[in-house]
């Protein structure tokens, strides 16, 4: 494990992620009152939060729970909600082979759509694979911890950053500044274009499929893209 | 079944799929070469996975209308913000950004 961690890396992941936090902590509340009324116990709706450690994931499984749903329809809704996760790994995994395997199993742990979006522009614009994967692991080590102690907080405390704050649009706001600087392509304007369509026109469908669905055709148009208007450089 | 032991179950069924799908390719891959087909559509998922997560998150109210005209602050903060990134590339700026136009837009429109 030695041989792959710098710290100067590991603490440039944390800094990088740390504007993230704002709009992760509500969100982390919101997890850990959801869970407590589905009926979890304090220290169930934190090892909620620690093992599944997934936003996504566990507001589907609280809210199933409350509405009375079958334990198979739950996890088959969790499962669906987390395909998007396959689409991470597959990312990651042509910058993640050559670690060893321990390194590959801790940071595929940590692996979230925020880790993802705060890590890939370091990847692709470094190969000292020893400082990435440290920045990788900085950046997962401190999504999970504040999620951890935002959870707590929602537990204990309830709800208590007002609504009318929208200090949730800070993660979508993070994503819009990695998305944006990777426009600079006809091929990834034509993605853009057709998943923004799609995501918007298929809303209608249930858990979230629509994300799905709409970036697996995003993908599509750029395998077609690439083919009609010829490779990227 | 009891609501405790229920909720505990689905903890570590969940965590097993949340962290399988997590693995999944990491692990498949680490020791033979990715198809050619899977490596030219990996190229894309960034762009194509961020806009699905961001898109919805920007265009519709709270209430799940589609608003795509200036009646919406949400639309207006992540248009000036994505202009930020543009031009800066960087995140705080992006947020700082997009939140101080998003409070001001609920502000003056009372």
């Amino acid at each position: 494990m030695r041989t792959h961690f710098s710290r100067p890396a590991f603490l440039e992941g944390i800094r990088d992620m740390a504007p993230m936090m704002l709009g992760v902590i509500p969100f982390g509340m919101v997890c850990g009152v959801g869970a407590i009324s589905a009926g979890a116990s304090p220290v169930a709706a934190l090892a909620m939060s620690m093992i599944m450690f997934s936003g996504a994931a566990q507001i589907v499984a609280t809210q199933l729970l409350v509405a009375g749903a079958p334990f198979a329809v739950i996890l088959l809704s969790c499962l669906v909600v987390s395909l998007r996760l396959l689409m991470y790994s597959a990312t990651m995994a042509p910058y993640l082979r050559p670690l060893d395997h321990r390194w590959r199993n801790l940071l595929s742990f940590v692996l979230t759509d925020q880790a993802f979006a705060g890590t890939l522009q370091r990847f692709k614009r470094s190969d000292d694979l020893r400082a990435n994967a440290s920045y990788f692991l900085g950046t997962g080590a401190l999504l999970w911890g504040t999620w951890q102690i935002a959870t707590l907080a929602g537990i204990v405390a309830g709800q208590v950053i007002p609504a009318s704050w929208q200090l949730e649009f800070v993660v979508p706001l993070c994503f819009l500044a990695v998305l944006v600087p990777l426009l600079r392509d006809r091929v990834s304007i034509v993605v853009f274009a057709v998943a923004a369509i799609a995501v918007v026109a298929l809303d209608a469908m249930p858990l979230r499929l629509s994300m799905i669905c709409g970036g697996l055709l995003g993908i599509a148009a750029g395998i077609l893209g690439d083919k009609v208007m010829g490779k990227r450089g | 079944m009891d609501r405790e032991l229920t909720i505990w179950l689905l903890i570590f069924a969940v965590g097993a799929i949340t962290y399988t799908a997590r693995l999944s390719f990491i692990a498949l891959f680490a020791r033979r070469d990715m198809p050619p087909l899977l490596a030219e559509a990996l190229k894309h998922v960034p762009v194509a996975m961020l806009t699905a997560i961001v898109l919805p998150a920007v265009v519709f109210l709270p209430t799940g209308v589609l608003r795509l005209d200036v009646g919406n602050p949400k639309l207006i903060a992540a248009l000036v913000a994505g202009a930020v990134a543009w031009w800066s590339k960087s995140a705080v700026a992006t947020i700082v950004v997009g939140m101080i136009v998003l409070w001001s837009l609920r502000w003056f429109m009372g």
